[in-house]
């Protein structure tokens, strides 16, 4: 088992920043997800780890020894690619031993561990199959089967779940947790799928465009996003943001929005001029009064919750969560914007204070 | 005929596509006979004890001329030289093709495509337009290793022995030089292009793995790039196998003869025209490359189903 540091990691081609200085902390045993949108570097990044890459600057430790020019197979690390990357012309059998083999352990103890392997991973009957003769699901727990056979101290993932169909994925999320339970070994995740960071992680560090937005526990991230990436990455369907300004009188501050004036805390500090206000769809309730009335533009049901995208005038769309199923026959709906689930962001993008009334 | 009335006529629908297709596959077969007729006659004439230019039924059937072809003849010397030549020539234009192709397929350096197009301009240029050059290239390099032989060996007998398989002109070594290098243009493009196609993947894999770069080729690289090595190797055996202007240039002893030289000569021999022994020798020609056709068809189909992506 091992802690994995990255200190001011940066990655650079010619004069391309790919990685513009990253610098977090895997615990040991702990499962961490690296997230954000594609072009992120969040690839790059794990490839530095797996030693498949050169760091350009910056230090990167595994369990407190820099490991910058340490190769790949002397990390003691093992990698799950995107593409699998199973030997077409090996059974799975052979597919999951050839770490052990490259290696010249004793037959017997390489078939010894292929079963044991097989076994977690419920793949005993298909090992002398070779890859074409198996389903998506079943290739990629060979993968897996390929990783941990090695009883690595790190597993690397790098969006194993993206060749997926809905459904398996749902499956595999489930049993990528359970495997990680059973053996400890820390765990750098990488993906593009915010639900994958939330529904897995311990730690979720959301990366765009080479620099971390925020790192933190996944409630963290969803409950006080650091910024504007953040809240509309984290949570689907995304946070709603909306431009507006504060406004004073004698005893109150507002946050105004296009017609919308909900009141701040009063000891509220604010210079600036414009703000975005950002509120999830599932804290906006429909509202009995005739106020902030907006259209009805779409209406979406999935018999558990249903969501309305409304839209006033020539402002963004908001999105509506609703508890349930709703079979609504209307036009307009008034809001009631709950002010203390309300978030404040600066114009760049920085939330204001993180406990905004 | 329109659509319309076909759609109204449905009774007699099936009979009218079966007539189509008839006339169909009655083409097709009169094209595909039109092609094979010269084998044909090849192959009947081969065994036919009278066997004239023109195509018949053999009264009787016969294995004298593939027995002529070998016992009086030098049949069997041509075919061995041959085969010794171009499958000689073959895995070195294979191997060359195999670490050429995969080095121009991953490098990215801005000689890549260049590199790439020099190649393919070295196979425009007619072989013919080449042979000046190439002869006076051999002949200096032949004079060196002759030199050489010469001085390491003293015994007469050795030299000779030595000078027939290493010499540049007029020995083996020189034939299945100038044969690789013929048929190398064509190899390394396609072993790049299938190295392009084997992600890089398998190979970062392996490298995780601890697998040392001659594990690498061994264990991963070569069996993936197989259907490539069949590939090229089926279109660099054939085509060398049926080169007639290089064996021409390059040698002149008739115990070097390969078989299209031995065809060549045997059907310019002075003395009445012996259809039997052409045909027969014609069809010992070809049956290596139909057998290397058959050898490689097993590669070629192979695929990467399963190894990458759902």
């Amino acid at each position: 088992m091992a802690k994995i540091e990255l200190i001011d990691i940066k990655k650079q081609y010619g004069d391309t920043k790919i990685v513009k200085g990253v610098t977090f902390t895997v615990e040991d045993g702990e499962f961490a997800v690296v997230v954000g949108p594609s072009g992120c570097g969040k690839s790059t990044l794990l490839r530095m780890i797996a030693g498949l890459e050169d760091i350009t600057s910056g230090e990167l430790r595994i369990d407190g020894k820099v490991a910058n020019q340490v190769s790949p197979d002397k990390r003691g690390i093992a990698m799950v690619f995107q593409s699998y990357a199973l030997y077409p012309h090996l059974t799975v059998a052979e597919n999951i031993g050839f770490a052990l083999t490259l290696k010249k352990h004793d037959k017997a103890e390489v078939a010894q561990r292929v079963k044991e392997a097989a076994k977690m991973l419920q793949l005993e009957d298909l090992l002398q199959r070779k890859p074409a003769e198996l389903s998506g699901g079943q290739r990629q727990r060979v993968a897996i089967g390929r990783a941990i056979v090695k009883r690595p101290k790190v597993i690397l993932f790098d969006e194993p779940l993206s060749n997926l169909d809905a459904k398996l994925r749902v499956q595999m999320r489930a049993e990528l947790q359970r495997l990680h339970k059973e053996f400890g070994s820390t765990i750098v995740y990488v993906t593009h799928d915010q639900v994958e960071a939330m529904t897995m992680a311990e730690k979720i560090v959301v990366l765009n465009q080479g620099h971390i937005s925020q790192l933190g526990k996944p409630m963290d991230l969803y409950q006080q996003p650091q910024n504007t990436f953040v809240a509309e990455f984290i949570g689907i369907p995304k946070m709603n943001l909306l431009d507006g300004e504060i406004q004073k009188n004698e005893t109150n501050m507002f946050v105004c929005s296009n017609g919308l004036r909900i009141p701040l805390a009063a000891n509220y500090q604010w210079t600036g001029k414009g703000i975005k206000l950002g509120i999830r769809p599932e804290h906006i309730d429909l509202a009995d009064n005739d106020q902030w009335q907006y259209d009805v533009k779409i209406i979406e049901r999935l018999g558990i919750e249903t969501y309305l995208h409304l839209q006033r005038g020539k402002e963004d769309v908001i999105v509506v969560r609703l508890e349930g199923d709703h079979d609504l026959d209307i036009d307009k709906v008034s809001l009631h914007f709950p002010s203390e689930l309300c978030r404040l962001f600066n114009e760049e993008g920085q939330v204001l204070l993180p406990n905004v009334i | 005929m329109s659509i319309a009335s076909n759609a109204i006529t449905t009774n007699g629908t099936s009979q009218k596509m079966t007539k189509s297709q008839f006339k169909t596959y009655l083409t097709l077969i009169l094209i595909s006979l039109y092609c094979m007729v010269p084998f044909i006659w090849v192959v009947l004439a081969s065994v036919d004890p009278k066997a004239s230019q023109f195509l018949k039924i053999p009264e009787s059937v016969s294995m004298d001329h593939y027995w002529n072809l070998f016992a009086n003849q030098s049949g069997l010397r041509w075919i061995l030289n041959s085969i010794v030549i171009n499958v000689s020539a073959t895995i070195i234009a294979l191997v060359f093709a195999g670490f050429g192709g995969y080095a121009i397929s991953r490098t990215k350096a801005w000689w890549k495509l260049p590199l790439l197009y020099a190649i393919i301009l070295v196979r425009i240029v007619p072989p013919p337009a080449l042979i000046v050059p190439v002869y006076k290239v051999m002949l200096t390099l032949n004079d060196w290793v002759n030199a050489l032989i010469n001085a390491v060996f003293t015994d007469v007998a050795t030299q000779q022995t030595m000078s027939r398989a290493f010499s540049f002109v007029d020995g083996y070594l020189g034939l299945i030089l100038i044969l690789a290098a013929m048929q190398l243009p064509l190899a390394i493009w396609i072993m790049k292009t299938f190295f392009d196609a084997i992600p890089i993947d398998y190979e970062e894999s392996a490298a995780i793995d601890g697998a040392t770069q001659w594990q690498t080729v061994r264990k991963v690289l070569i069996p993936l790039a197989m259907p490539g090595f069949a590939a090229a190797g089926l279109f660099a055996f054939i085509n060398a196998w049926g080169d007639f202007l290089m064996p021409l240039m390059f040698t002149s002893s008739p115990e070097l003869q390969t078989l299209p030289l031995g065809l060549f000569r045997a059907f310019l021999r002075v003395d009445a025209i012996d259809y039997g022994f052409l045909t027969a020798l014609a069809v010992i020609y070809t049956l290596p490359a139909v057998i290397a056709f058959s050898f490689a068809r097993k590669f070629l189909t192979q695929t990467f189903s399963g190894g990458v992506k759902g």
